[in-house]
């Protein structure tokens, strides 16, 4: 009895009222373990019915807590009373229960027989009504036959099936029936509320007695229906009309069914409890009846029953043979999102039973339905005065589990557990996904996200949409040849110091599911520990730490990327290409993810940028690594009144007491983290025919643009690279949209931004045209043939002016002589890349400054 | 109710219950005896207004004694007392019998964790609910604070104790075997004499049993919050928990309990199962964490340490004065750098005005650079003397390789024992941290040592400190000042202000109490001064900022952030209600002699 109403734990001498070999219930010696309780419920029931006849001993609303500290007799009797009610309840204040001295035995049973016979309810003239309560027995009963009878989901009303004709629960205890497995029938409240809404309101306000009769009402159902099924079956409520928040519950709450969100933090242990005791006698062998538990308290027989052996004291118990049922105890609390600001997470003890021992583990985030208890704190054994204090736990009836833990990390664990929740819909997130639905139905929601991005930071809005892209990502495809494509999408931001390319950062790394935010100034790529520096000369401190590993599938955010040392950088060739980071370490090369997208900014090498000089020379990155960045934004700061006007506005407005800044329609920070890790976890979308047709022929008018007619040098605007980027940009687009077919706007916009990135970064100056070669290579076309040019120019001012074998020419002399010769202008250095392509050509050998034909 | 008829600092319950039953009785004529206090739930009944008119319109504030360690068994038990501490953690609700019918009187059991008067087997009774808060003294509190709080002095005291305690409390802390004892005898031979019988009878034999545990355990000192050696677990009635925030500084003024009972450890075996049910409260055994129940309560700010609170009015003039002085003394201090003493009294007057997003405005972060160990400490030491003595919070911390590896700076929920096991960075707000980053070396960070620098990193940027509850971590917002020392400009703790330190004397400087508490004072007052300036005058700064990114194109949006809120300081600091343009080019000026020093 004490396993469900887990804080009841009376004194150990009491003896107990609930062992009664006699119960004219065949339930009850018979019944499965687990189905002690509700055997337990079974004769509570039976008590019940002499309250009415005791009215006047009611005075007193609120039982006192446990009676162990009154000895006497009637404190005893009193306390029996109730401890045969507590198989689920324990005593507390606050419920209808009564507290009269009934003699019970006899008289409980003597009323289970009517009782239990389910049309004896009925057949009783007089309305029984629970003390306290206004819940008549009877008509609750036939309340609880008609629901479970007659109750038909509406859902199905449209389905003609023979087998449908019965109600919904009628199938689901046949169901139970056939299995003969099923321990418990799930019962949808809300199904309650739609047949019985007085029935639900009585269920909620007084549990513990509706919850007895439904048990009793669905034991006799199965009787009927199969005389010989002798498993229990136990009532589970869920999906209450409204749930308490944790720290609202109160005082008033207590002994109500109430319906808690919550995550797990921690499980006790398996207590196993034991149920029925069986004791052999060592002298004869014989093996006793089974000896019901009450309460952690077995009677041992003290003499043996065999007849011929009566022995004395020699009963053993004996382990096997005995019945156990489980039993836990879990910490429930309160979810992130439920604390108020500046305050702490709240917690309830939560007492699970049978089935649902070990349906949670610590870090779920679970929904539990059951019956708030209060018990009084314990005082010593001898203490006489009553402690004031009361211990709060839940009596769990159902457990759900909402969401794994937090909704955007991406977990393929089966959230399923069919003993708790048969239901696979998910309540809790059913709403807001619907909000985010409807969200991604709006016409305007890419540009709404594009300005909920960072909504502190103008202009830019490319760029922003961009990072969206980066945010929600495309699709990782893996070949069955083992060839995989990375489905993230690689970002830098170039740019003058000063254009919130830190704050876009920043707020990136906010945004994105386990986001590391690093500088690259001493980021080792791979580095597990992390190692502080200090520069001598200037006496600054540096932290190096290691990041890419940190953020698989996230965003991994390097600022101050052209800072990073070389030997990371190439680590980097490897994480965003491959998606992997070697560490070599101890002789052991091992492979670790690193599937993240990369978000890097960096300074341009001379303070600002200078736009006559290539994104290569600017910063000083290799294009190796340049042309795997899916997007290159270039962000220079314009010196544009209007924009340096429009930011001292803002700075002013933050500093304003009271900010009147101009609100625009955004998606506050949590809806678009939601948002983001819904549309990345739920929506994979594919290539529609018509978007992969102009996708093609946006690609090839791409190529074609860079041989265009009338021009004699060959620029390559496109290459493979970039059609992998637009079929990830617009499948991160058609994401944005919950839409699982990328169509031919996706693809179109896909291009606009690239091309937009690449108008910035890739537009070689001199002529200014889109080259893709300068990323890929950092020399754009104009430059390269400059340099072919020069190659010609030098070859044949060599050949003129030099004899082979002749005297060495100093390279100062050779520039004066070129700059004569040829119009353009030329440079040391660029003599210099000429003579050394002339020197693998085998036509001049280099000393020093002097150059000599060979 | 025209003056109190109990003894409010020696009886408080008294009060209370006779207050509670007179309400009863009146509640009771008024439905016709039908749940009459069922009303009193959540509710207060009369027993608070009697004891607020006491405390702040009587002046009885001062003669409620002050709980601390030192005279922790020395108060007596259902006395009133006072607590002054940070709100360490919260831990939830307790229900508990709040009122119950003896015979035909209700009674309460409010304000104290049991009741004189057996409760009747069974009973009618309420179930009424408390909020819990397990509290500290405040982190990093300088003793200024402790000193000139007005706390009891022995004079004061004399309403609650006896000669002989009074004795005792002038002989200080020194509490030996023979104070306890002649404490007990001081208890027998009282002459207050409590209006309630059982009271006086409980009082004595919880004095008792007081004594001969309780005052060993406490010297022995074994503390549940590192760092700290006291805490109180303080019972509060009547509110909404948000009303209360985590790291809230507050003054709780209650009852102070003491019950053995509920220390009695359950010998019982068949209990396993309620260890997890087991409340928290279990591990803070009273007889080492103090019960108080709070009457009355409220919200400190650094005004409520000053002293002598002002009496007059913060006019400009007299802060310009007050400015000046402090600002002379802060050049001394600094070594005749009077560039350092102007940002350093900006920072000092800084704090968190507005958050928006990711984005905190009124912080301002101050970066000393050139400083060495030796300057450090001659400098660093002088300073964080004048900052201890200036403000009522403060903590230096050393900022080395191993401090980092082994600093619990994070506060962590310890899930096993569910209670928040505080760390370094659980601050109250407007506290001051200065870090010595001359100590940091080269070397190798362990994991936890990159957590707290992220978690350093964090607080300098977003003012937010991360919590771990395991699961999850929970961002607690902070107003924390901070200041770093260190050789050249630090990465691990990025300022909003660098300043290149240069200092051209020794400092030689003692200031007398008198200014120091002008000093406080005028932190204190200038720091709530509210501000409104007139749309124009931000018309023109916006002009000044556009001109300003003309010529300079290298300031972006936190430098003029930064600047705006150095002028803001500045026009508060001479106690200036608007910003005007003269604060402006002041900070400009400021500003242009740092960017000459960091060249």
């Amino acid at each position: 009895m004490a396993s469900r109403g887990g804080g009841n734990s009376p004194p150990p001498s009491v003896s107990s009222p609930d062992v009664r070999p006699s119960s004219p219930l065949p339930a009850t010696n018979s019944s499965p373990p687990q189905s002690g309780r509700r055997a337990g419920g079974r004769r509570r029931r039976g008590s019940a019915s002499p309250y009415p006849s005791s009215p006047s001993l009611g005075g007193f609303e609120t039982p006192p807590p446990p009676g162990r500290c009154t000895p006497s007799g009637a404190g005893a009797a009193s306390r029996q009373q109730r401890q045969n009610w507590t198989g689920r309840f324990p005593p507390t204040p606050s419920t209808p229960m009564s507290t009269d001295d009934v003699p019970l035995s006899s008289e409980a049973g003597d009323e289970d027989t009517p009782e239990t016979d389910g049309a004896g309810a009925g057949a009783d003239a007089t309305p029984v009504f629970v003390w306290g309560t206004n819940i008549s027995v009877q008509d609750v009963n036939a309340a609880i036959l008609r629901f479970l009878r007659h109750f038909r989901d509406p859902r199905d009303a449209g389905r003609v099936d023979p087998v449908m004709d019965e109600g919904k629960y009628m199938r689901a205890i046949h169901r139970i029936l056939e299995l003969e497995g099923g321990e418990s029938l799930d019962v949808d409240a809300h199904d309650v509320f739609d047949h019985d809404p007085d029935l639900y309101g009585k269920m909620v306000r007084y549990p513990l007695e509706v919850l007895a009769i439904f048990d009793i009402v669905l034991m006799d159902l199965v009787a009927r229906i199969e005389p010989l099924f002798e498993k229990h079956i136990q009532t589970r409520i869920y999906n209450l009309k409204s749930s308490v928040c944790l720290r609202n519950l109160n005082p008033s709450d207590i002994e109500k069914m109430v319906s808690i969100k919550g995550m797990i933090i921690r499980c006790s242990s398996v207590i196993p409890e034991l149920k029925e005791a069986v004791f052999r006698c060592l002298v004869c062998g014989f093996y006793s009846e089974p000896v019901m538990v009450d309460r952690g308290r077995v009677t041992e027989p003290h003499i043996c029953q065999k007849e011929q052996c009566k022995a004395t004291n020699s009963m053993t118990l004996v382990h096997n043979r005995c019945r156990f049922a489980d039993k836990q105890i879990i910490k429930l609390q309160e979810t992130p999102d439920e604390i108020p600001e500046g305050g702490t997470p709240h917690t309830v003890s939560v007492l699970m039973h049978d089935k649902l021992v070990d349906a949670g583990k610590p870090g779920d985030r679970v929904e539990i339905t059951g019956i708030y208890r209060a018990m009084s704190i314990r005082v010593g054994p001898t203490q006489r005065t009553v402690k004031s204090i009361f211990k709060t736990y839940i009596d769990c009836l159902h457990i759900k589990k909402t969401d794994k833990s937090r909704l955007h990390v991406e977990d393929s664990m089966d959230i399923d557990n069919p003993n708790a929740n048969k239901t696979t819909e998910d309540d809790f997130l059913r709403d807001k996904v619907e909000k985010l639905k409807e969200l991604s139905k709006l016409p305007d929601i890419y540009d709404r996200l594009t300005r909920s991005l960072a909504p502190n930071i103008w202009e830019l809005d490319d760029v922003k949409r961009g990072l969206l892209c980066q945010l929600f990502g495309g699709n990782p495809l893996r070949l069955p040849s083992g060839a995989s494509f990375r489905g993230d999408i690689n970002i830098l931001l170039v740019g003058d110091p000063g254009t919130s390319k830190s704050q876009l950062l920043q707020y990136m790394h906010k945004l994105s599911p386990r986001g590391i935010y690093t500088s690259g100034r001493g980021s080792s790529a791979v580095g597990l520990t992390a190692y502080v520096t200090k520069d001598p000369e200037t006496g600054e401190t540096v932290l190096e730490s290691g990041a890419l590993v940190l953020s698989d599938k996230g965003v991994c955010c390097i600022d101050e990327f052209d800072k990073m040392s070389d030997n990371a950088r190439s680590m980097l060739h490897e994480v965003m290409e491959q998606q992997t980071v070697s560490i070599a370490k101890a002789g052991i090369i091992a492979s670790l993810n690193a599937r993240t997208s990369v978000l890097a900014c960096a300074n341009p090498t001379e303070s600002r940028y200078n736009p006559r000089l290539s994104v290569i020379d600017n910063i000083h990155l290799p294009p190796t690594l340049l042309s795997r960045f899916d997007l290159i934004y270039l962000i220079l700061d314009k010196a544009d009144e209007q924009t340096d006007r429009r930011l001292a506005k803002h700075i002013v407005s933050l500093h304003f007491e009271n900010p009147n800044i101009e609100e625009i329609e955004v998606l506050d920070l949590p809806t678009l983290v939601a948002y983001i890790s819904y549309a990345r976890k739920h929506i994979q979308p594919l290539l529609s025919d018509e978007a992969a047709e102009e996708l093609t022929r946006g690609y090839v008018e791409m190529r074609k643009r860079g041989n265009s007619p009338g021009s004699r040098k060959k620029v390559i605007t496109a290459t493979a690279r970039q059609i992998e980027s637009l079929i990830r940009l617009s499948e991160a687009l058609a994401r944005m949209r919950f839409s699982e077919v990328v169509e031919v706007r996706d693809v179109v916009e896909a291009f606009r931004l690239l091309e937009v990135a690449m108008q910035q970064s890739a537009t070689d100056h001199a002529t200014g045209t889109i080259d893709m070669d300068l990323i890929m290579t950092g020399i754009s076309a104009s430059e390269r043939q400059r340099r072919d040019n020069l190659v010609a120019a030098t070859r044949n001012l060599v050949m003129e002016k030099m004899q082979l074998g002749g005297p060495s020419v100093r390279m100062i002399e050779l520039l004066e002589e070129l700059r004569k010769q040829s119009s353009m202008e030329v440079h040391l250095h660029d003599l210099r890349s000429a003579l050394s392509t002339l020197t693998t050509e085998g036509a001049v050998v280099i000393h020093g400054d002097s150059v000599k034909r060979v | 109710m025209v003056g109190p008829q109990y003894d409010l600092v020696g009886n408080p319950l008294g009060a209370v219950r006779a207050t509670f039953e007179r309400a009863a009785v009146a509640a009771a004529a008024e439905s016709g005896g039908h749940e009459p206090v069922a009303a009193f739930r959540g509710k207060d009944w009369g027993a608070g207004e009697v004891f607020r008119s006491f405390l702040f319109e009587q002046g009885g504030l001062d003669k409620v004694p002050v709980l601390d360690e030192s005279n922790l068994g020395l108060i007596k038990p259902n006395t009133l007392v006072r607590f002054r501490g940070m709100v360490q953690d919260m831990l939830g609700n307790e229900f508990y019998v709040g009122a119950f019918k003896d015979g035909s009187t209700w009674r309460t059991n409010k304000f104290s964790d049991s009741s004189p008067f057996s409760m009747p087997h069974p009973c009618d009774s309420h179930l009424w609910e408390r909020h819990l808060f397990h509290c500290v003294p405040v982190p990093g509190q300088n003793s200024w604070t402790r000193e000139s709080s007005p706390g009891p002095d022995v004079r004061r005291m004399s309403s609650c104790l006896t000669p002989e305690q009074r004795e005792k409390r002038k002989r200080g802390a020194d509490n030996d075997a023979m104070d306890v004892s002649e404490n007990g005898n001081g208890e027998a031979s009282s002459s207050k004499k409590p209006k309630d019988d059982d009271v006086q009878i409980s009082n004595s034999s919880l004095e008792m049993s007081m004594n001969e545990e309780h005052v060993p355990e406490i010297n022995g000192g074994d503390h549940h919050i590192p760092g700290s050696s006291f805490s109180c677990l303080v019972k509060v009635y009547d509110m909404a928990e948000s009303q209360v925030k985590l790291n809230d500084v507050a003054e709780f003024i209650g009852v102070y309990t003491f019950d053995p009972e509920l220390a009695a450890p359950s010998d019982n075996s068949d209990d396993i199962m309620f260890d997890l049910i087991e409340d928290v409260t279990a591990q803070l055994p009273p007889s080492k964490v103090p019960r108080l129940h709070c009457l009355v309560w409220r919200n400190l700010s650094a005004h409520d340490f000053l002293s002598r609170p002002p009496s007059v009015e913060p006019s400009p003039i007299l802060l310009k004065g007050i400015r000046q002085s402090l600002l002379s003394h802060l050049t001394l201090v600094l070594g005749k750098d009077e560039l350092a003493a102007q940002c350093l009294l900006l920072h000092l007057l800084s704090r968190l005005r507005n958050k928006v997003d990711v984005v905190t405005v009124g912080r301002l972060s101050l970066n000393f650079i050139g400083f060495n160990r030796e300057s450090v400490s001659i400098f660093g030491n002088q300073l964080n003397n004048l900052i201890q003595r200036l403000l009522p919070y403060s903590q230096a911390i050393p900022l080395s390789i191993e401090y980092l590896n082994t600093a619990t700076l994070q506060p962590r929920k310890d899930n096993h024992s569910g209670r928040l096991v505080t760390g370094v960075l659980q601050l109250p707000q407007g506290t001051h941290l200065t870090f010595d980053e001359t100590l940091l070396q080269s070397g190798s960070l362990t994991s936890k040592g990159v957590e707290n620098t992220m978690l350093l990193k964090n607080l300098m940027e977003s003012q937010t400190v991360e919590y771990d509850f395991e699961f999850y971590k929970l961002e607690m917002a902070t107003d924390v000042q901070l200041l770093t020392l260190s050789e050249g400009k630090s990465n691990i703790l990025p300022s909003d202000l660098i300043v290149p330190f240069r200092p051209s004397s020794v400092p030689a400087v003692n200031a007398n109490s008198e200014e120091l508490e002008s000093w406080r004072w005028y932190l204190a007052t200038v720091k709530s001064l509210s501000q409104s300036t007139e749309t124009e005058t931000y018309q023109i700064i916006q002009d000044e900022m556009v001109s300003a990114m003309q010529d300079d194109r290298s300031l972006g949006c936190s430098e003029l952030s930064r600047w705006l809120t150095m002028a803001q300081i500045m026009a508060a600091s001479f106690g200036e209600n608007s910003l005007n343009m003269n604060h402006w080019q002041m900070v400009k000026e400021l500003e242009r002699l740092r960017k000459e020093r960091l060249q």
